[in-house]
């Protein structure tokens, strides 16, 4: 037996869960919002000779745009201490040469989960100026409280 | 074949379930709120950090 009550919070409920699903739905499909993952493999024991990652470092790919070629492993990033100008649009290239590391900069939506045999990919413009801390937030072993860098917007 | 008597006794209970079920929905509506802010608050700080 359905009442009228039940109905209505049936109706409500169905509804808020659809309004999220077309906003997030067209979010991530019409506007490549989406949350970072990407479905690239690499061999994990071949970084170093796989091409883009045998030269990693800070490239700048067109006007204020630049890609970051970045090897994680325990207990650094490569390149660290990277440096960009501000209103820089910066694509993050990365890959784990041993164990899952995370890339995560506090304050802003960058936070991505490295695995080894995945390449990862996260992009992020820096309109603010300033020293942004980057850190593993994977637990990744006995120095995973020390893995960290900077990133220097000026 | 049922009485005129059983049928309106049939929707006093009806509406008395009716009556028993309002806490329900406000109880739900309170999740529901909770829910929604919640959403609202997570979506604006991720949008804040595009
Ligand atoms: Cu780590």
């Amino acid at each position: 037996m359905q009442h009228r009550l039940e109905e209505m919070w049936m109706i409500v409920s169905v509804g808020i869960l659809v309004v999220f699903m077309i906003i997030i739905g067209y979010q991530t499909f019409a506007m490549g919002m989406g949350p970072p993952s990407h479905s690239e493999t690499i061999d994990p024991q071949k970084v170093e000779e796989t091409a883009p990652f045998d030269e990693p470092g800070v490239f700048e790919t067109g006007e204020n745009k630049y890609e970051v070629v970045m090897i994680l492993q325990s207990f650094g990033f490569t390149p660290s201490n990277i440096e960009v100008p501000v209103g820089a649009e910066v694509e993050f290239v990365m890959t784990s040469k041993d164990v899952t590391h995370g890339f995560q900069v506090p304050g802003t939506n960058i936070n991505a989960m490295v695995m080894p045999g995945h390449i990862q990919k996260i992009s992020h413009t820096f309109d603010e100026p300033g020293n942004y801390l980057v850190i593993c937030n994977e637990y990744c072993g006995i120095g995973h409280q020390a893995m960290s860098t900077t990133i220097t917007v000026k | 074949m049922k009485t005129t008597e059983a049928i309106k006794s049939e929707k006093q209970l009806n509406n008395d379930d009716e009556k028993s079920l309002r806490g329900t929905l406000v109880s739900v509506g309170f999740v529901a709120a909770v829910i929604v802010v919640m959403w609202v608050a997570v979506f604006w700080i991720y949008m804040e950090r595009v």
